[in-house]
């Protein structure tokens, strides 16, 4: 699986993000890092179509995803949200089961094999007792789980995920990138995802894309690309990079 | 949970038979004193015809109450439908055919119709075009300016506003017979209907409500927000476009012959949600089935307490509002 | 001053006099102070404002209502000074206050429909607002009749023209009083079907009972309630009457789609063909067209004791009478084309 970005813009009011040439290996974990207003969330949700692309083109396996039918994409590409804020108290199997959709024809309902798909996407992510439950009315460590749960169902080759650890505590952070890292290594998909956390980046991440102000500062392998000089040009700050047990540790 | 469950599905039956069920009884009320044998003995010479049977019950039974009975049906659950899915799709529980200006435009459509055209030309016509102009004009107006629910809701509340000062206008220059004529209509009331009255609105409220209710997977989507619903492949922009077309059709056939009878697509989707949870390809079709057994007993106390016609809006707040208190209590969590 | 006392004895009924001014009691319950004498009236009332044209003061008039400018048949015929009046409301809509203010009347009449015209007028001035009509019966009529000719000082040409409606109405009652059998009526008065008057006099007085009657007004100050067909149809009436003062152009319920409703197929009006126009209200009365009514009501009911009697010259004689006008009532009967009506 490649992924290649060329020539890529998108405008907000406020901000513009500028990709000229990007290109990463898939199958692999891949984190976007970088400050505040870099522009992370908005390359993520280009990638996968989210924000309608003004210029530019994207690549999977030299396929120009904007040429991809909706309901193919959807079963190409699946996307978590940072923030989850139904309206409705979709019974948590009721909303895995929203997953399914990109597979549905167009006017029916899920099967019961949809229905188990969606039971052993909750056991995948380690929801135990779902059943009598909604979605509002459950922590927001575990609604991060039932995301991930109703990507899985959608059976995509990529996954985007857009802050995945943020507002968890160390205990829920760990847990999620754990359980990315499987998506990933037992599962084989492509795993794209923007962190804040630039430790929880490194510790994971196969390769690293750097952003700042709407552009890609560097990208590559984790081994390769990560340095004191590219750290400091792209946080405004001078970091020290020590290795303890063969772990890189970033201190500030 | 499998209790609930099961109890969901014996109510889902329940209310499945309701209406036809409701539909029978309702032919034996009204004004004109018919015992059941007879109801029963006109009803089957639609089949066989029967001598025995005077003309007089066939009018009553069959040209009277029995369009009325099925007009009442369709009404409570086109407008119910139509407030479960304007619910769903703008995700706000306060949104209502009201708020968006659609009743204000379709009532101002009926009544240019009724006072320029006479009452021989189909109002639905006028209707449906007014009511779409007046929800896109919302939709247009409240686009630009970011806080979506608020800026809707004030935007709906200034079209509606315009639309019934237009309305105003429209009485103004009307001659007193169409004046008449318009007061009687704006009451809200189904005493009218007629087969030839019936006949024109049917098909197309017909046709929204099953499209609706199909629908109603697809808007479970929606209900998440646009990011999410393109993320599952939906083509946000049409989907909504044909949601909003078919509730906006549904509602002005809806009104267009029956006035404006409001209150039924705020609380009925709600009672429909505490029922069965807010999964909506439930919700939608057990909200048009519970919406028309609604207002079907809301119309048999208007035209059946007094000899005079009591218009029907009066019935379904005062029955309404008890039922909604009591499911109130009773439901879990629906709403964040 | 002696004749102006005894009148006021004889004419004084529902009336409770004080003293000058004159407190009336009012159609709507309301207890009003009107002057001893008139110059100035605006009446927003048509049935008062008719009455005052019959009476011969309409100079007195200085303010009208939109309803009597547009859509009145026969006023601009029988008070052709009647164009000049500037318009100052728009009943059942609006009224321009500051304009009735500035013409100074003595008293402004109202429809009792229109209540909330008193409560505007009497919050910003001093201005006396009655709110008079017939609801459907003579004997109000009447009283109407003598109170404006008491206020305007016309008291003899109310007698003169009470004494004709009277006589004319006791030749209808001594034909009929051998009758036994009384036709049952339905009214379907004004915009729809299922509308109808709790009650109409001239029904009565003709010989025929109103089905209607005695059911309770729609709300107060109106004469009109609504039912359902199934009442209509359970009433069997023999005769149905169809509100004919709305031009022909303008009508949705006309005899011909009455009759051929399917619904309605086994109504004895309908199976008997005895669907017939009749002028009702137009926003309440014309006292020569209800009196007009009530014969031509009364030789519908009751054909055989009424066969010699000439419609078309009575007619003439009745407008003639009130209006001193010599073709009103043929303009009348062109507008609303009795000529289809059974008028011989």
């Amino acid at each position: 699986m490649n992924i290649w970005i060329k020539d890529l813009s998108f405008s907000y009011p406020n901000f513009t993000l500028k990709v000229k040439d990007l290109s990463f290996e898939g199958e692999k974990i891949t984190s976007i890092v970088g400050p505040n207003g870099a522009g992370k969330s908005t390359l993520l949700k280009c990638i996968g179509m989210i924000n309608p692309v003004s210029k530019g083109s994207i690549f999977i396996n030299g396929k120009d995803i904007s040429e991809i039918k909706g309901t193919k994409r959807a079963q190409l590409i699946a996307y978590v949200p940072q923030e989850q804020t139904s309206i409705f108290n979709f019974s948590i199997i009721d909303f895995v089961l929203l997953g399914r959709t990109p597979y549905l024809n167009f006017l029916s309902k899920p099967s019961h094999k949809d229905i188990e798909r969606a039971e052993e996407a909750l056991r995948f992510v380690g929801i135990k007792n779902w059943k009598g439950r909604g979605i509002l009315e459950i922590s927001s460590g575990e609604r991060r789980l039932v995301l991930i749960a109703r990507t899985i169902v959608q059976e995509p080759e990529i996954f985007l995920l857009d802050e995945p650890t943020s507002f968890l505590d160390p205990k829920h952070e760990f847990e999620i990138m754990e359980l990315i890292k499987n998506l990933s290594k037992k599962m084989g998909k492509t795993v794209i995802l923007t962190l804040h956390n630039l430790e929880l980046a490194v510790k994971y991440s196969d390769n690293l894309i750097f952003m700042k102000e709407g552009e890609i500062i560097g990208s590559g392998k984790t081994s390769d690309i990560l340095n004191e000089d590219i750290l400091e040009k792209v946080y405004d700050l001078k970091m020290k990079i020590v290795e303890i047990d063969g772990k890189k540790i970033i201190l500030r | 949970m499998n209790g609930r469950l099961n109890k969901r599905k014996i109510a889902f039956i329940f209310i499945f038979f309701l209406p036809l069920f409701l539909g029978l009884i309702s032919l034996l009320i009204g004004s004109y004193p018919i015992g059941i044998k007879d109801v029963i003995k006109t009803l089957l010479s639609i089949f066989s015809s029967n001598n025995e049977i005077p003309d007089v019950y066939r009018d009553i039974i069959l040209k009277i109450r029995l369009p009325r009975i099925i007009l009442a049906l369709f009404v409570g659950a086109s407008l119910s439908v139509s407030g479960a899915s304007l619910q769903a799709l703008f995700r706000n529980p306060l949104v209502n055919e009201y708020i968006l200006g659609i009743s204000s435009g379709a009532a101002f459509g009926a009544s240019l119709s009724i006072v320029f055209f006479g009452k021989n030309f189909p109002v639905e016509i006028s209707s449906f075009i007014f009511a779409f102009i007046a929800f896109f004009s919302v939709l247009l107006i409240s686009k630009g300016t970011g806080s979506d629910i608020i800026s809707l809701l004030l935007t709906g509340v200034i079209v509606s506003t315009f639309f019934t000062a237009l309305l105003t206008l429209v009485e103004f220059l009307a001659s007193p017979y169409s004046l008449q004529s318009l007061f009687f209509w704006l009451m809200g009331s189904l005493s009218v209907a007629g087969w030839r009255e019936v006949g024109y609105s049917l098909p197309f409220m017909l046709a929204g409500i099953l499209v609706l209710s199909l629908y109603g997977w697809r808007m479970n989507i929606l209900s998440l927000g646009d990011e999410e619903a393109r993320a599952l492949g939906l083509n946000v922009k049409l989907e909504k476009i044909i949601i909003m077309l078919t509730t906006t059709l549904v509602t002005s056939s809806a009104i267009s012959s029956a006035g404006i009878i409001g209150w039924i697509g705020l609380i009925i989707p709600h009672i429909s949600r505490m029922i069965f949870g807010v999964e909506n390809s439930v919700v939608i079709p057990a909200s048009a089935l519970i919406g028309a057994s609604f207002l079907l007993i809301a119309d048999d106390f208007s035209r059946g307490i007094a000899s005079f016609e009591i218009p029907v809006g009066i019935f379904t707040s005062l029955i309404g509002i008890p039922f909604f208190i009591y499911f109130l209590k009773r439901s879990g969590k629906i709403w964040s | 001053m002696k004749i102006y006392k005894i009148l006021i004895l004889l004419f004084s009924l529902p009336f409770t006099i004080f003293c000058n001014p004159i407190e009336l009691k009012d159609e709507l319950g309301r207890r009003v102070k009107v002057p001893e004498k008139v110059e100035r009236v605006i009446s927003l009332q048509p049935e008062i404002t008719r009455i005052i044209v019959s009476l011969g003061c309409g100079e007195k008039l200085v303010g009208n209502d939109y309803f009597m400018s547009k859509f009145d048949h026969i006023f601009y015929n029988v008070f052709p000074f009647g164009k000049k009046l500037p318009l100052v409301s728009i009943s059942g809509s609006d009224l321009n206050l500051e304009f009735i203010i500035k013409l100074e009347p003595d008293i402004v009449f109202i429809s009792p429909t229109d209540s909330w015209m008193a409560d505007k007028i009497e919050k910003y001035s001093n201005i006396p607002v009655l709110a008079l009509s017939s609801m459907g019966s003579f004997e109000k009529l009447k009283e109407e009749i003598k109170l404006i000719s008491i206020l305007t000082k016309k008291t003899q040409r109310a007698e003169e023209l009470i004494f004709y409606f009277e006589s004319k109405i006791r030749f209808i009652e001594e034909r009929i009083s051998k009758e036994r059998k009384k036709p049952k009526v339905y009214l379907s008065f004004w915009s729809s079907f299922t509308k109808t008057p709790v009650y109409y006099e001239p029904v009565n007085l003709a010989g025929g009972i109103n089905v209607a009657e005695g059911l309770l007004p729609s709300y107060k100050g109106t004469v009109g309630t609504v039912v359902n067909l199934e009442k209509i149809i359970k009433w069997n009436p023999d005769i149905i009457l169809i509100h004919g003062n709305y031009p022909p152009e303008e009508r949705a319920i006309t005899v011909e789609k009455v009759l051929s409703d399917r619904r309605l197929s086994s109504i004895e009006a309908i199976r008997k063909r005895k669907v017939y126009y009749t002028f009702g209200f137009w926003f309440w009365w014309d006292p020569a067209e209800v009196l007009f009514e009530t014969l031509y009501l009364s030789k519908i009911f009751h054909p055989s004791r009424f066969s010699q009697i000439n419609l078309v010259k009575e007619g003439r004689e009745i407008f003639s009478k009130f209006y001193h006008s010599e073709n009103a009532f043929e303009i009348l009967f062109k507008r609303l084309r009795c000529n289809e009506w059974k008028i011989e």
